[in-house]
């Protein structure tokens, strides 16, 4: 085959599978990144942004914890309406809301309450990225990485000249390489 | 025209997936004979029923933020937690699980902590990169945030407890779901 011919296929190729999985590449980038700050320690969860308060309540009298004290605790807390169940535990008791969480000492009626948020669209990006489904997805991923590997390969023979693989091209990949190297040796 | 509006459907989709999860909870049914346990009997009853069908209830107090393919039910009081993890056909465990009543039906596992896994615990701790699926999920308030410090101590502990045991080894069991069903 003539260099002309395999060019003209390398280019098709590299600009279909660009379309084809144009869709795939946003919802794991945009993941990753989430991902990436959750595993750094910047997220306190991938699928919810979660925002954190205390305040004091009134205590429990005689530490009668029963479900009058907790409808007093949920209307100091404004979250009358937002209950879902509570437990005791040690000296704290849970109770659990629809939007999040609160903490309250009985010894003092400190509260610490845990306010909790979908992140839309970003939550279902993150079951793809951890591939929670399984199955068949399995091997839709697979092909997705695989037509990764083209595009990264095929990338690299669409221009030719001073911006090609044989010049520009050949120092910006180099370095590309070469930062991944250097993290792992400083690192490992 | 129908090229124009191509990109937009496709997002449409993706929003319409993203509203519509978390409706599929089908009721849970199990057979006559399998076994019913409770939270408050499982740590000891539990040896009974390995690889055998259990049906168990109680709240949520935690779901595995990293994939949601863990969480720990109480009933009442936190000092006794049940792990279930998902089987082939959950996806996960959201975390707006937490704080519902919930029907699980699963298959009870045994894993048995002996001085191998906790020597290879130990060396995987040691790595620069931690692996977070190494180790016991404990379920316990800020389990997943222990720090390496934390988990050396804790595999002490755990040596500790087979010592005292008597046994070469200690027996954690969970349940890992076939079903399960958000009681209202």
């Amino acid at each position: 085959m003539q260099r002309k011919t395999l060019r003209r296929w390398n280019n098709a190729l590299h600009r279909d599978l660009g379309y084809l999985f144009f869709g795939m590449t946003l919802i794991y980038a945009i993941s990753g990144i989430v991902l990436n700050h959750f595993k750094s320690g910047d997220f306190a969860h991938p699928d919810y942004s979660k925002s954190y308060w205390e305040f004091k309540v009134s205590p429990p009298v005689e530490g009668k914890t029963d479900q009058a004290y907790i409808d007093k605790v949920l209307a100091e807390a404004d979250e009358k309406g937002h209950y879902k169940s509570h437990i005791l535990s040690g000296g704290t008791l849970k109770v659990f809301l629809t939007t999040g969480s609160l903490s309250v000492n009985l010894k003092d009626g400190s509260t610490f309450q845990e306010k909790r948020q979908s992140r839309y669209i970003i939550k279902e990006f993150n079951l793809l990225h951890y591939n929670n489904f399984k199955k068949l997805y399995t091997w839709y991923s697979d092909i997705y990485a695989i037509a990764l590997i083209l595009l990264a390969i095929t990338g690299l023979f669409i221009l030719r000249g001073k911006n090609g693989i044989l010049s520009r091209g050949a120092w910006l990949t180099a370095i590309g390489i070469i930062i991944p190297a250097l993290f792992l040796l400083l690192y490992m | 025209m129908f090229r124009k509006l191509l990109p937009l459907f496709s997002l449409g989709l993706i929003i319409l997936a993203s509203c519509n999860q978390g409706s599929k909870t089908p009721a849970v049914a199990a057979a006559e004979d399998t076994a019913k346990l409770t939270v408050a009997s499982f740590d000891t009853s539990a040896y009974r029923y390995v690889d055998k069908p259990v049906l168990i209830e109680g709240t949520v107090l935690h779901t595995c933020k990293h994939s949601g393919k863990r969480m720990f039910l109480v009933d009442g009081t936190d000092s006794i937690r049940v792990e279930v993890t998902t089987g082939s056909d959950i996806v996960k465990f959201d975390e707006t699980l937490v704080g519902s009543r919930v029907r699980v039906l699963g298959i009870l596992k045994e894993e048995r902590i002996d001085e191998k896994y906790l020597s290879e615990w130990e060396n995987e701790i040691k790595k620069p990169k931690e692996n977070h699926e190494a180790g016991v999920h404990t379920g316990a308030i800020g389990h997943e945030d222990q720090t390496s410090q934390d988990k050396l101590n804790q595999i002490n502990e755990l040596r500790a407890d087979i010592k005292k045991s008597g046994k070469d080894h200690l027996s954690f069991y969970s349940i890992e779901t076939i079903r399960f069903e958000e009681l209202k």
